[in-house]
């Protein structure tokens, strides 16, 4: 693969990084304001209009803070495992195709949905690690929570991902996304919602919130961070609900593809993305806004009672469809 | 099959104004008896001293003024009780509806006893 | 009859007890005393909680009288105080303790001991309460010979008053320190939770970081200024302070209220209680994790607040009540603002009840988790809504009514379950029913003064002085010596009495739910630590 420009420009530009840093902002700043408005008072207001660069100013804020590395802990661990995680979860977002290819053109081949997957919960893991290497015990049991909750709620996660693949015939994410002439949201609506619950847990918000559950344990495993390093943990953050909201996007909701009305078609599809990712983050805001807070055995409890029974249903649901179709078309 | 009364709650929200009023651009309507700064009017002053002998926080001190005494009020350290107004004999001290009372001058914060002061009210911008 | 049961109460004693009596006296304010040795204290303790139902220990106060300390033990009986009083010479200041039998002893005895130097022989657990831990030896803030100048400067040369904790839980318990910068907590306090896994097995509190003084600071003030100053103690039930000293003032003066000035307190009083009500459901919410509760609740408070603000003139600190009745009247026009901020409040109430009983998350957060009994309930004494939600039915409004009370008719609100939940609705329905109070109240204000001059200088003599506050039974006890200034104030406030109920419920229970549990208390510290 030569590095050539093209390769360059999409990587750093579009739809690589400086995107998926703009994107994290936007879709931050939407969150607040639909959350504000949800909770019948004005979100962020005085910087920018209507505080569009809110998210931007506290990014620039924490930037500018001293950065503490507490006695105790693991140094290498405390230091980058932020880092490693943002970038992670940024990479995963390469092989999505927002305007109609992947992100690097030759980077998507079949079965790259499993690797998103694996992606995740790799970066997921570096999480965990960066609450256990802190020498604080409300990280650590944030920690503990955290990695309780994904390691339970990331195989429905799989099993539901795997519904739309059998129905387009194929493990590749592009493929996926072009064979949906109906969106798969309407031929298997039970794959759906139960995905969004699921996504609500991997993403952790409201009623999943507990690894970060401020009144019980301060800070969950971001406790000790600060400067710099709270910004890759945010980043990774808000790249993970992104990534969480755009797989929704891709798998269920018919990805970039749309009515091309004019001009070229990558800006539309661009533009039925964002769309779709928009609409995706608020469903998400509106379901952490109507809930209170589970406690973690209720959570896990409710994963391998509830939700692991009910996604094997769905995945053999899809295979029935699937089977169905097929006999059907021949 | 579960009820959930937020979720209609939450919906109807996103349509309504939010609640939140607009301060600083928009000044709240004070009511009428309102404890804000003191109004002091110094020709109905007969210099008794009730009103320094029963203030909780010993915000008020008897200065001398041209041989009589008259009260300056403290305002940094008053806690707007208005007990003063009650053991005045004769109602010298008003209170208003002024509440914006931050200043990066403590001078700022003193009522001083002097004729043509006791009876300007102003805003701070 | 009321003073039928009393007499009755105060016969069982003299026949119990009659070598260790010195004296019974029902006081000209109508308060029965018993002024026994200290030897009997037990034995006199025990007799009157079997002498009638929901007896409880209301507090325990210590007196410097010059060269002996009078301890006096108020205890509830059916709803009604009375008071033993033990006379213990300075030099063998020595009594036995009671909490082996009363758990809810235990704090109130520790800080008689904090503050007075008195020593319970045999308490469970000695130590400092109020105090901070490293407090100079024989230093006693409460008795007379200590002034302000002497304690300033023995402190002044002190830098540091507080140890540090060293030493670690037993083998594998994680001990995690609730405060006392603690999101969770409004005011700071500290409290040790010994953990296994997510199992609480041990809580240790240490309080007194609010500790102010106020009960010194009181003695050094006149009765007007002490409004104020009593006022301060906390932010919410404020009016509620205020009008139990100006009762227990009134009392000492023999001083009438005109009934105008009585439906007047009655107004602030229950707007006070909503508006706390109010607030910790909100904060309940923030607890569990429903941000959106928290605000749409804070949300309602602000019509409390605008009304407290046209009534008053400031929205939280009314500095409403005064001695001899309040001091500004209610305007004809302000009836009908007040009552349609009020018909606004009751319109949202059935929404928040629904939110309550039906919405299946808070339900899962707050049904049988923190479950107190009846039974644990009356051995810690506890007061407030904390009791009414175990099934215990003891409103200070309804035993000994002070204000106007007595005229207006209301219910007293009680469930059964004792668990997180049934203290949210205890609350919730309290604030249906102060909404209904008030109504009642402006529809038969009468009319007359709204107040009457007090005198300034308050005859000798001690008595006491009882309000349903926001959060429990609030008490004070005041003993006069002639002057313009008081010679000992004394209040319990309902949190002191409630905290030892939170290490009881606590212990036993997981991790995620001391938050909740602790909320539903309803802990105000500034009062708790005075």
């Amino acid at each position: 693969m030569a590095l050539d420009l093209n390769f360059i420009l999409r990587v750093l530009l579009f739809p690589g990084f400086s995107f998926i840093l703009t994107l994290t902002l936007i879709c931050d700043w939407i969150e607040r304001k639909i959350k504000a408005r949800m909770q019948n008072r004005i979100g962020p207001t005085y910087t920018g209009p209507a505080g569009f660069l809110q998210p931007l100013a506290d990014v620039i804020k924490l930037l500018a803070k001293e950065d503490i590395i507490p006695i105790g802990t693991q140094a290498f661990l405390f230091k980058f495992s932020g880092l490693f995680a943002a970038s992670i979860f940024m990479f995963a977002l390469l092989f999505l195709p927002v305007d109609g290819a992947s992100g690097v053109f030759s980077w998507s081949f079949e079965g790259d949905l499993i690797l998103v997957l694996s992606l995740i919960t790799l970066a997921n893991f570096f999480l965990f690690l960066s609450g256990w290497a802190s020498n604080n015990p409300y990280s650590a049991i944030g920690a503990a929570r955290i990695l309780t909750q994904f390691l339970g709620y990331d195989i429905p996660l799989f099993l539901l991902a795997l519904a739309p693949a059998f129905l387009a015939g194929s493990l590749s994410l592009s493929e996926i996304a072009s064979s949906q002439l109906i969106p798969f949201a309407a031929l298997a609506p039970w794959a759906f919602i139960l995905f969004m619950i699921t996504l609500q847990a991997e993403l952790e918000k409201d009623p999943f919130d507990i690894p970060h559950a401020e009144t019980e344990i301060v800070g969950g495993y971001e406790t000790e961070y600060s400067g710099r390093r709270l910004v890759f943990l945010k980043l990774a953050k808000d790249a993970q609900i992104i990534l969480g909201a755009a797989l929704a996007v891709e798998l269920f909701l018919g990805g970039p593809y749309g009515p091309v009305f004019f001009g070229s078609s990558a800006a539309w599809y661009t533009i039925w993305f964002m769309l779709k990712l928009i609409a995706v983050i608020i469903v998400t805001e509106y379901m952490a806004c109507v809930f209170a807070r589970f406690r973690i055995d209720q959570v896990v409890a409710g994963n391998w009672r509830i939700l692991l029974p009910l996604s094997a249903l769905s995945l053999a649901a899809a295979l029935a469809i699937d089977c169905w179709f097929s006999c059907a078309v021949r | 099959m579960m009820k959930f009364p937020m979720v209609k709650a939450v919906f109807a929200c996103l349509l309504r104004k939010p609640f939140t009023r607009r301060y600083p651009e928009v000044k709240p309507d004070l009511p009428e008896g309102f404890r804000g700064k003191q109004i002091f009017n110094i020709n109905l002053c007969i210099g008794c001293g009730l009103c320094s002998r029963d203030c909780p926080a010993k915000a008020i001190e008897m200065v001398e003024v041209n041989g009589k005494r008259y009260p300056m009020f403290h305002l940094d350290r008053c806690i707007f009780c208005y007990q003063c107004e009650e053991s005045c004999p004769r109602s010298a001290i008003k209170s208003s509806k002024i509440f914006e009372l931050a200043s990066t001058d403590k001078l700022d914060l003193v009522i001083k006893p002097i004729k043509e002061e006791s009876v300007k009210t102003e805003t701070r911008a | 009859m009321v003073v039928n049961k009393v007499q009755e109460i105060l016969n069982q004693i003299h026949s119990k007890l009659a070598d260790f009596i010195l004296k019974v006296e029902i006081t000209r304010y109508g308060r029965p005393i018993v002024h026994l040795k200290p030897e009997a204290n037990r034995e006199a303790i025990k007799c009157l909680l079997e002498a009638g139902e929901n007896a409880g220990l209301v507090a325990i106060t210590g007196v410097d009288a010059g060269s002996s300390i009078s301890l006096l033990y108020h205890v509830r009986v059916s709803g009604k105080v009375i008071t033993l009083k033990f006379n213990l010479p300075k030099e063998t200041l020595g009594i036995k303790t009671i909490s082996d039998f009363l758990p809810g002893a235990d704090f109130h005895e520790r800080e008689v001991a904090d503050l007075l130097g008195v020593i319970f022989k045999d308490h469970p657990n000695p130590g400092r309460l109020i105090l901070p831990d490293n407090w100079p030896e024989g230093l006693y803030p409460l008795r007379k010979e200590v002034d302000e100048d002497k304690l300033a400067r023995i402190l002044n040369g002190r830098e540091n008053l507080y140890t540090e904790e060293i030493g670690s839980a037993e083998n594998r318990m994680v001990k995690i320190i609730i405060g006392p910068q603690h999101p969770a907590l409004i005011e700071p306090e500290k409290f040790t939770l010994e953990v296994d896994g997510e199992i609480v097995r041990r809580v240790k509190p240490h309080i007194g970081y609010v500790h102010r003084g106020i009960e010194k600071a009181a003695e050094k003030r006149t009765y007007l200024q002490n409004i104020y100053l009593l006022e301060r103690i906390c932010g919410i039930c404020n009016a509620c302070h205020a009008a139990c000293f100006c009762q227990t003032v009134e009392e000492l003066l023999g001083l009438r209220v005109p009934p105008r000035a009585k439906y007047l307190r009655t107004v602030i009083l229950e707007l006070n209680r909503i508006h706390s009500h109010m607030l910790l459901l909100g904060h309940m919410g923030l607890e569990i994790g429903f941000e959106t509760f928290f605000h749409y609740m804070w949300r309602d408070r602000e019509t409390v607040m605008d009304i407290v603000e046209m009534l008053t003139g400031n929205r939280v600190l009314a500095s409403y009540v005064t001695i001899g009745g309040v001091r500004r009247d209610l305007n004809y026009e302000m009836i009908p603002k007040i009552k349609e901020g009020l018909e606004n409040l009751r319109s949202k109430i059935p929404f928040y009840r629904e939110v309550l009983e039906k919405d299946p998350t808070v339900k899962m957060r707050t049904r049988n988790v923190g479950v107190l009994t009846k039974e644990n309930a009356l051995k810690l004494c506890v007061v407030g809504p904390v009791a009414r939600a175990s099934g215990i039915k003891m409103d200070v409004r309804r035993d000994e009514p002070y204000a106007a009370y007595d005229e207006i008719p209301f219910n007293v609100i009680t469930y059964d379950e004792g668990d997180t939940w049934a203290r949210l609705m205890v609350r919730l329905e309290e604030i249906n029913e102060s909404i209904n109070i008030i109504e009642y109240a402006l529809d038969h204000l009468p009319s007359g003064p709204y107040g009457v001059r007090a005198p300034r200088v308050v005859p000798e003599g001690e008595t006491i002085g009882r309000v349903e506050a926001p959060r429990g039974e609030l008490f004070y006890y005041i003993k006069s010596n002639g002057t313009a200034y008081p010679e000992r104030v004394k209040m319990r406030t309902p949190t002191f009495a409630n905290i030892l109920s939170f290490i009881k419920i606590a212990e036993g229970g997981g991790i995620a739910d001391v938050p909740a549990i602790f909320a539903s208390l309803d802990p105000c510290f500034s009062c708790m630590d005075r």
